[in-house]
């Protein structure tokens, strides 16, 4: 919005058209501020990386180097060579199953169940809507203990279905879709209703395609935080060909304690994917984060 | 439209469900289903766990009615010992982080939100942290905040820093890495929401106020603050949560040394359940971390309320 | 480990790295010199896989093994070496080894057992057996102890009997690791102290010496790892106990342990210590020469090994009226599964004992066997280290075989790195931790059903 950049705007031109030697410098001063936190935030990933390549001598010595003097890849090979100990790529994968099973899952409920709250009548749709948006506001620990019983209980522990299906349960897909779907015209919905439609069709063939942008939005914030996730694969996820990324970088921190390098692939190993997918859909992810704080 | 279309539309009601009954409950299952499942009969189960000694793999699971309740409330039992503990640790962290990401991030934001090309780039870089998780920060800043080997010591002690400063299992150093690191994790998070906010404050405002003369700082705090004010509340609840709920970085880092200096409240919770088996134990305190939780952010919420009008 | 508190994980690896490498180690060395039973396990006689046979031989169909243990650093490969070696020579039988911190392997091994995913075969440390077992974690061994005819008289009478528990074996002993007493012959050269100081007042006159040869801090004590295993080592030496006979109560609040811990804290206070030390700090400044004596497990000997320092390594002194120190002991242990697989029982048997049988490398990377005929060979004699460090055998002493009996240790623990760091006196810090673990034990109790 150029309206904003407004308030920024250098202050009238002084006499000679310049800019005025004050805007001058704010500018400069923002680009310096802005390139230095540049280089703190880069400057952790480059060294992941950098170490992810050295040889276990370099790695550990007392001197940093930021490009490895003795460039190896002798830290991915422990990782592929060490499969029953540490499979990395096992965990890759499981990390892939779950966080797109559990993105699909949230995607497809909460859509469903978030226009049945944004467009139907039904009986108790209030205290319905009540209950769910305020599961929003339970703090999730209270969830962990009994959570955990219950996966015992249907033989899920150590299995990918513990970490893939009690996070699609939460709130939030639902909240923001049903925020998102009411606030589309209605009039292509009553037109089809007039034309005799079944509210299944409409969902699918109209609302479904209008919603692409927040459908895909919800997948990827919902694909990150079950990527992510650290708490409950770490106690749900036992034997190390069953575990996700993160838990298993624990387990590798722990077996490896000093062979950073090694560390550091696994680390390599799990951004990758991350990292790629921000970059081609971060003006998905940014959207969807900064929707949400506006909503909230 | 055919006016004839048009002239129905206006005789159907405004609020015209699209469908309705039995059908919106089949719409609803599937999730319901889920929700039911791991959201409700958890919540309640956590509770009747919570009245019991609790652990997995005995076949006796004693009735102990509200005792890991009470154990909580005396300092002097093992468990409300470790749980005030935690509370305290986890008190800290989020008394240094909490301002720090709250302000820190207002403040890239207003620097971000000037006119200028590449901004989306420094935005994306500055957001990129968080979308790591919080298991490859934890290991990687675990090895740059090595006291032997990491760089954050090397660059230290050539500007004259005392040597070899044990990060992660010194006080008051573990604070200090620990904070720093929630910080540069989650900084660009909170900045992207402050940025969607301003961006959603109207120039116009600005422009009234700069012909009434007021100053830069002038403008701030009477255009930007109350402009802001909704996404300052929600920046500073979710952050409030998310120290409160720290874990991960704690774990990963100093596993809650030294000591159990800088165990929180969720490591401590996770520890007591499914490492010592105390599941009910474990329970309770959740439920009594949760209800402070829920305090702070009705506190959180009404204050910042108040001053509303 | 109880004495491994759970989350101090980062620094302790190396300590338990060495630790478990000992203890594979130290049951190579039993296995090894076992007499007899080593030929008829590898020999080609009795090919019949019988219930009773307690892992002679396995000649069932093709079977994995997975084999979880802690043994992360340094000793790890040694096992790895010898998983190796075992599947070399027993084709029928692969065993996968997985290997994490003690402290998640404590926590993951009880619950994947319960889920019925848990690993076959593993090591454990002897003072959590008890608590293993009264989970169901854990099978008895009494016939694997009986096929490799061990016999109480076969090793040290503390070690036989800590495996123990209701009556049943639980665990084939592989090694004890105590603590040593390392010092810097240099130093002691130096400030003129002629021998080594094996007691109290050749101990105190020792640190004057080395004070007056300008080594300011010759003796740092931790406030983390070690410090609770010198204290119980002291607690025994003084002549008290962790707990009462039936383990309903902690006892390491009389006056015996208030004199141990108080002179612990007065090594800060009478400055030969620097306040604060945190853990591998104090191991770190032997390397260095900033101090002349650490005590510290004698899993240490291989790293300094690799040193240049001139260091050796004694019996803990005698600070107190009798002779005691501190031992952790590894042990081997078999997994309860949910459907018993006949053949992966009897493998998991085999394995136990061709380990227990091939231990001789394993003491070379620095443990003390828990077998008295290995101990007592010239072999073993040769292992300068070791054999010093063995000479302890006879008064180490380990936590009573009770379940849960951990969460106590973890109080105790707390109160010495309290009373180092001088936050609480040495009596107070003992009381609070004693109060606190009697409501343990007593929960306990109720809950394992004692």
């Amino acid at each position: 919005m150029a309206t904003v950049a407004d308030e920024q705007r250098p202050a009238a031109r002084s006499s000679d058209g310049r800019p005025p030697r004050r805007a001058v410098l704010t500018m400069l001063g923002s680009y310096l501020a802005l390139i230095a936190l540049t280089i703190l935030f880069v400057a952790p990933l480059v060294y992941m990386a950098s170490t992810a390549f050295k040889t276990n001598q370099e790695a550990t010595r007392i001197e940093p180097t930021w490009v490895p003097k003795e460039p190896s890849t002798e830290a991915f090979d422990a990782i592929l060579s060490r499969s029953e100990q540490t499979p990395v790529f096992r965990w890759f994968f499981n990390s892939m199953i779950a966080a797109i099973g559990q993105a699909l899952i949230v995607v497809a409920t909460a859509s469903l169940a978030a226009y049945a709250l944004a467009r139907m009548e039904f009986r108790g749709k209030r205290v319905m809507t009540a209950v769910i948006i305020s599961t929003l506001f339970v703090p999730p620990i209270i969830f962990l203990m009994p959570t955990y019983v219950i996966l015992d209980k249907l033989q899920w522990l150590d299995s990918l279905l513990a970490v893939t299906i009690p996070g699609a349960a939460g709130a939030l897909g639902v909240f923001l879709l049903r925020q998102f779907f009411i606030a589309l015209p209605r009039e292509l919905e009553e037109a089809a209703v007039l034309d005799g439609a079944s509210p299944f069709k409409i969902f699918w063939r109209i609302i479904l395609p209008l919603s692409k942008p927040a459908l895909a939005t919800l997948f990827l914030l919902a694909f990150l935080t079950n990527w992510n996730d650290f708490l409950l694969p770490l106690f749900v996820l036992f034997s190390p060909e069953s575990l996700t990324l993160p838990p298993g970088l624990g387990l590798l921190q722990g077996s490896y304690t000093t062979s950073y390098e090694i560390i550091m692939a696994g680390a390599v190993v799990a951004t990758v994917p991350a990292l790629v997918l921000f970059i081609i859909a971060q003006r998905f992810v940014i959207e969807g984060v900064s929707a949400t704080g506006i909503k909230g | 439209m055919p006016p004839l279309a048009r002239a129905s539309r206006v005789r159907t009601p405004r609020r015209a469900p699209v469908g309705g009954g039995a059908l919106a409950y089949l719409f609803l299952a599937p999730y319901l289903i889920l929700f039911t499942f791991f959201v409700v009969f958890p919540a309640v189960y956590g509770v009747w766990v919570s009245f019991h000694s609790w652990d997995l793999l005995l076949p006796n699971k004693p009735w102990v009615g509200l005792d890991n309740y009470r154990n909580l409330l005396d300092t002097s039992t093992p468990a409300g010992g470790d749980f005030w503990q935690a509370m305290k640790a986890t008190g800290i962290f989020s008394v240094f982080s909490v301002p720090l990401l709250v302000v820190l991030p207002l403040a890239v934001a207003l620097i971000l939100n000037q006119k200028f090309r590449g901004r989306n780039f420094f935005r994306a870089v500055y957001f990129a942290p968080y979308v790591l998780g919080v298991a490859v920060i934890g290991v990687l800043w675990t090895l740059l905040l090595d006291p032997n080997i990491g760089v954050v010591n090397f660059y230290l002690e050539k500007v004259g820093a005392p040597q070899n400063i044990a990060w992660t299992t010194s006080l008051p150093w573990a604070w200090v890495a620990l904070v720093g690191v929630t910080v540069w994790w989650t900084l660009g998070y909170n900045a992207v929401i402050y940025l969607a906010g301003l961006q959603d404050i109207p120039g116009e405002l600005y422009e009234a106020a700069k012909v009434d003369g007021a100053s830069r700082w002038g403008r701030f705090r009477h255009v930007t603050i109350p402009g802001l004010r909704p996404v300052l509340v929600f920046v500073v609840t979710i952050t409030i949560l998310a120290s409160a709920n720290m874990f991960g970085q704690a774990w990963l880092i100093t596993g809650g040394a030294p000591g159990n200096e800088t165990r929180t409240a969720i490591m401590l919770i996770a520890q007591e359940g499914l490492q010592n088996f105390r599941l009910g134990s474990a329970a309770a305190m959740s439920f009594v971390l949760a209800v402070f939780l829920m305090v702070v952010s009705l506190a959180t919420f009404f204050a910042f309320r108040e001053r509303k009008g | 480990m109880t004495d491994e508190h759970p989350f101090e994980r980062r620094s302790l690896s190396r300590r338990r790295f060495v630790m478990s490498a000992a203890g594979a180690g130290a049951s190579l060395w039993l296995a090894g010199c076992g007499g007899s039973s080593t030929e008829e396990a590898t020999g080609g006689g009795g090919d019949e896989t019988t219930a009773g046979d307690g892992g002679k031989t396995y000649t069932g169909p093709k079977v994995d093994l997975a084999f979880w243990n802690g043994f992360t650093g340094g000793d790890g490969p040694f096992m790895r070496e010898m998983v190796s070696q075992f599947n070399s020579e027993n084709k029928n039988i692969n065993v996968k080894m997985v290997v994490q911190q003690w402290a998640d392997y404590y926590q993951k091994v009880p619950t994947a057992v319960a889920s019925g995913r848990g690993p076959d075969v593993g090591v454990m440390h002897v003072d959590t057996l008890a608590t293993n077992a009264a989970r169901n974690v854990i099978l008895p061994l009494d016939d694997v102890a009986e096929s490799l005819q061990l016999e109480e008289g076969d090793f040290a009478q503390t070690i036989w009997d800590a495996g123990i528990y209701k009556d049943q074996r639980y665990g084939i002993p592989l090694d004890m690791h105590p603590l040593g007493f390392y010092y810097n012959t240099a130093h002691l050269e130096k400030a003129g102290v002629s021998e080594v100081p094996m007691t109290r007042e050749a101990h105190d006159e020792a640190l004057e010496k080395l004070k007056g040869a300008g080594f300011e801090q010759p003796f740092w004590q931790s406030s983390t790892w070690p410090a609770h295993l010198m204290f119980m080592s002291l607690l025994w030496q003084f002549g008290g106990d962790l707990y009462n006979e039936d383990a309903s109560q902690a006892t390491w609040n009389s006056e015996a342990g208030v004199e141990a811990l108080t002179w612990q804290r007065n090594l800060v206070e009478d400055g030969y210590s620097p306040p604060n030390v945190a853990s591998d700090a104090d191991y770190i400044a032997f390397k260095n020469e900033k101090n002349s004596f650490h005590w510290d497990g004698i899993w240490q000997t291989q790293d300094l090994a690799k040193t240049s320092l001139p260091w050796a390594v004694a019996p803990l002194p005698q600070i107190g009226d009798q002779k005691a120190a501190w031992a952790g002991s590894h042990n081997l242990v078999i997994m309860r599964q949910k459907s018993a697989d006949e053949n992966k029982l009897q493998a998991g048997k085999v394995f136990l004992n061709w380990i227990s049988e091939h231990s001789i490398d394993w003491a070379k990377a620095g443990q003390v066997p828990a077998r008295n005929s290995v101990r007592e060979s010239a072999e073993f004699e040769a292992l300068e280290h070791q054999s010093i460090l063995a000479e302890q055998v006879d008064y180490v002493k380990f936590p009573p075989a009770v379940p849960g009996i951990g969460d106590a240790q973890a109080e105790m623990e707390a109160a010495v790195n309290r009373a180092v760091l001088g936050k609480q006196s040495p009596r107070e810090a003992l009381d609070q931790a004693a109060s606190k673990s009697d409501k343990l034990l007593e929960d306990n109790k109720k809950k394992y059903g004692e």
